[in-house]
């Protein structure tokens, strides 16, 4: 159950674990924002500036002591920039109004760093940011309760269904039931016997939540209150000042003439 | 004073064929701490239901008869007004527990009432202290044992401050040793906070010697109620397929074969006593 074990939550702390979800979100809309306004065109690629960005996350990354599970989602992109790569490259080729194979190369280089630049930054977010505090910052930027309960609900009972489906497939198997057995069609098909008891389950189980929460008092008043408030803190503050100071600088950098590509700084 | 009274309670689920709970007349006093039990199906989780309004505001159907839950009218008060004062535990702790913390679960139904802040920080921790569990608040419930788990349940429902608690087979998704553990802490709740308990339970061994007030039920109907040492010393009990104390079955069958003991042992300490006095008396 590798793919659940992705969305089971830690509890870690950092100083960037601690900062406030609503800040490094909008750090990160403020690097997706400066990205997409870099790439340039195909006669003049700017790779650049997109690896400066894509560095200058790094030290975020080694902040909240997340290398591993960073490296993870690197990783997990790989497959898409290199189509991205590839996808580009192969269009521009044929497309061919390049000036030289340098810059073709370049630019195709450009637009998929910026993918990976836009996964860096999101994977950076949901990383160093608790499920809990996520709800939490949904509730108080006035998303309906119900969703954020909703959703954290939904986080709070990924382990639990994954062990279940564990157990469903073990019984079945148990029972003589091959999963990987038979072509694709076939093979889809044997999941059915897990995914009918692992259904019903899960609505036994919702209607036993739902009178869970209704004895515990659920729609009472409108005005819920909260355990956790989110405050701004300090360090919520420079992040809030750093990432509009990044926005103005990359505004002001776009206001003068193009990045030269580096196929040309390095006189290649 | 009553704090549960219910008068000629007849219910059938919306989807249900026959009755689920049949002409039931029960009077729960303050303070009390109740044991109810029966075999599987005859209508105790309904009955439980009905102590809060889940039975019928939650499951539809008519419900015949009056119940008053600390005063107030079932038929009249809605779910969230009942929870106030009656607590609900349920059998799976597992589908208690929505948050990702312990302490957010505990303060769920607070939260819910709208208690400020600085009132409910205080009834959490409270809640954490009560139930012993102070050192797992920031956990994850599925990091948390079955036993752990229901404590917190347990907790979250204290941290309401209910007159009541009703407790559904709290104890079947555990061990021995953990089931023993939860039956302390309800005891302390009882006797400590003067919390009137409604325990249904199978486990008797365990749980009777906290009981002061038993009620059987089955097939809907509610077939004995007074005190555990009158009910667990009838023949009839046993017959009805309850599974009395040890230590009270030890007595009917010494009864059987002449020997005549002082009174009506709930516990092996109350039995050993009393074969004790038997013994040094011939
Ligand atoms: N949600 C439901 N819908 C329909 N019938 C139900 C429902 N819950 C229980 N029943 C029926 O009501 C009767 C009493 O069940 P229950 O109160 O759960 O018994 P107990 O808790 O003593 O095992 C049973 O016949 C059962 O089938
Ligand atoms: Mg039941």
């Amino acid at each position: 159950m590798s793919v659940f074990e992705g969305l089971r939550f830690r509890r870690v702390s950092s100083p960037i674990h601690r900062l406030d979800p609503r800040v490094k979100f909008f750090y990160v809309c403020v690097l997706f924002v400066i990205t997409i306004m870099f790439g340039g065109t195909i006669n003049n690629p700017e790779l650049l500036p997109l690896i400066v960005l894509f560095f200058i996350q790094i030290p975020f990354v080694l902040a909240a002591g997340v290398k591993r599970e960073w490296a993870r989602s690197m990783r997990g992109a790989a497959f898409l920039v290199a189509f991205i790569f590839a996808f580009n490259f192969i269009f521009r080729y044929i497309y061919g109004n390049y000036e030289s194979f340098a810059l073709l190369l370049e630019y195709s280089f450009a637009m998929a760093l910026r993918f990976l630049v836009l996964v860096e930054s999101f994977s950076i977010f949901f990383l160093t940011t608790s499920p809990d505090h996520l709800g939490l910052a949904l509730e108080q930027t006035h998303v309906p309760y119900e969703f954020c309960f909703a959703f954290t609900t939904a986080v709070r009972f990924v382990p639990v269904l994954a062990e279940e489906a564990q157990t469903i497939m073990d019984a079945q198997k148990a029972r003589g039931l091959e999963l990987e057995r038979g072509n694709f069609i076939k093979r889809i098909k044997n999941y059915i016997p897990l995914l009918i008891p692992l259904i019903v389950n899960a609505i036994r189980r919702s209607l036993e939540l739902a009178e869970a929460m209704e004895s515990r008092a659920w729609g009472a008043t409108e005005k819920r209150t909260n355990l956790y408030v989110l405050t701004l803190k300090n360090s919520d503050y420079i992040l809030v000042v750093l990432s509009v100071l990044m926005l103005i600088l990359a505004v002001y950098v776009r206001l003068l003439p193009p990045i030269p590509p580096l196929t040309v700084l390095l006189h290649i | 004073m009553a704090v549960i009274e219910t008068k000629g309670l007849t219910y059938t689920y919306p989807s249900g064929t026959k009755r689920a709970l049949e002409d039931v007349s029960i009077t729960i006093e303050r303070g009390e701490f109740v044991v109810l039990t029966g075999p599987s199906g005859c209508g105790k989780t309904t009955l439980c239901r009905c102590f809060n309004g889940l039975v019928p505001h939650f499951y539809g159907g008519k419900l015949e008869g009056n119940v008053l839950v600390t005063g107030l009218n079932v038929h009249e008060h809605s779910i969230y007004e009942l929870a106030r004062h009656v607590g609900l535990v349920f059998q799976n702790p597992e589908n208690q527990l929505f948050a990702l913390s312990v302490e957010k679960d505990v303060a769920f139904g607070l939260e819910n009432l709208g208690v400020p802040r600085d009132e409910m920080k205080k009834r959490v921790d409270w809640a954490l202290q009560t139930t012993d569990i102070e050192d797992l608040r920031e956990r994850a419930p599925h990091e948390l044992s079955g036993g752990q788990q229901q404590r917190v349940a347990i907790a979250s429902v204290l941290a309401m401050q209910p007159n009541v608690m009703v407790l559904d087979e709290p104890t079947s998704f555990l061990d021995p040793l953990g089931a023993q553990r939860i039956f302390e802490v309800i005891n302390e709740l009882n006797k400590n906070l003067g919390i009137t308990v409604v325990l249904v339970e199978h486990r008797l061994d365990l749980a009777a010697r906290y009981a002061d007030h038993v009620i059987i039920m089955d097939e809907g109907r509610v077939m004995l109620d007074g005190k555990p040492r009158e009910i667990f010393g009838l023949e009839k009990t046993r017959l009805m397929g309850i599974g009395i104390p040890k230590s009270t079955r030890l007595y009917q069958v010494l009864e059987k074969s002449g020997v005549h003991l002082s009174k009506v042992p709930i516990t092996s300490e109350e039995a050993t006593q009393i074969l004790k006095e038997v013994l040094n008396r011939d």
